[in-house]
């Protein structure tokens, strides 16, 4: 009786934890016809846990046809469960003055264990040179 | 002796603890990680969400170069509420009306409105007077207008509720009638309760 009991808590347990646990499979074409442009990036780590959890794989950069800078950053989700978090984009004039147009977006986003994804933006302005992104921990 | 410490001591505590549970009012950034989030409403995070994401898609899709004289004039056409709430679309609006000012790609006319109804009458009455005393026509007739919707899709499990507000916004061409640009953003919240934070 008291085996069976043991049992089924244990499997309640497992249910749980497992129910926790969201790892995401993909396929893509491993001849890419796409170059990116990737971007020499320069980090600042506060977060430790955060960055541990959600990694940057890199960030590329492509010009608008009306002349605004895109820029596209990849994140990979290095655990196997769910992970949310905001981000920011700030961007910069030739001068480095930082250019706001509306009041700066803190996007939500979230990303299943294993994932990996993109997000990116573009700039409010074709003055825009360069840009920054911040990363929070929801 | 003992009691004269100890329960003094232990009210100051309860009162810390307590005290620690309720928040003065502070300010925030506007729609910054600690705004409140409600599934039954669209919150200005949101708002602000939708406007960035559908400007920046209107300008890098490059539909506003294609005019004669640039920067192109925009006229803001119906915005529709189909929300379970009352709403002012100017929340959404007048973000990608500024966005666009900013980017220097489009300007939006104040003198022409839905039906008729400028949004400045006075810059309107002026223009029909300086049109009048100089007998030429000097009114730039829009490139472009622009409409839309804000639909809320509302279900419910249990206690958990969801709400997904879907905006949608297309820019037309008043001379061919057709749509050269059409963006959609769907913000979609889930709870049982409102937060704060995201």
């Amino acid at each position: 009786m008291k085996t069976g009991i043991t049992l089924a808590l244990a499997g309640a347990l497992l249910l749980a934890v497992s129910g926790c646990k969201t790892s995401v499979n993909s396929v893509e074409n491993a001849q890419k016809t796409g170059q990116r442009q990737m971007v020499s990036d320069q980090r600042a780590v506060t977060d430790k846990s955060l960055a541990g959890r959600v990694s940057i794989v890199g960030v590329n950069s492509a010009m608008t046809p009306g002349g605004f800078l895109k820029v596209q950053i990849e994140v990979l989700n290095t655990t196997r469960s769910l992970q949310r978090f905001s981000y920011r984009f700030e961007w910069f004039d030739a001068n480095g003055m930082q250019l706001t147009t509306l009041a700066p977006v803190e996007v939500p986003d979230q990303i299943q264990g294993g994932e990996s994804k993109f997000i990116s933006s573009v700039a409010p302005t074709p003055a825009c040179r360069d840009f920054r992104v911040k990363f929070i921990k929801n | 002796m003992k009691n004269k410490i100890i329960l003094p001591s232990l009210a100051a505590v309860a009162a810390l603890i307590g005290g620690g549970c309720g928040t003065n009012a502070h300010y925030i950034q506007t729609g910054g990680s600690q705004s409140v989030v409600t599934t039954g409403a669209i919150n200005i995070q949101d708002y602000l969400q939708a406007a960035n994401t559908m400007t920046s898609e209107l300008l890098a899709s490059g539909a506003l170069d294609k005019v004669a004289n640039p920067p192109a004039v925009l006229a803001i056409s119906r915005i529709v509420n189909n929300t379970a709430q009352q709403i002012d679309t100017d929340l959404l609006t007048k973000k990608i009306r500024v966005a666009l000012l900013q980017s220097g790609k489009a300007m939006t006319t104040t003198t022409m409105g839905l039906g008729g109804t400028a949004e400045d009458p006075m810059a309107k009455g002026l223009q029909q007077e300086n049109e009048f005393k100089a007998d030429v026509k000097t009114t730039r007739t829009p490139d472009f207008t622009l409409s839309g919707k804000i639909i809320q899709l509302a279900v419910k499990a249990g206690n958990t509720s969801q709400s997904t507000y879907s905006f949608q916004l297309s820019l037309t061409d008043p001379k061919t009638g057709l749509a050269v640009w059409e963006g959609e953003k769907e913000i979609t919240k889930q709870g049982t309760r409102s937060s704060v934070g995201f």
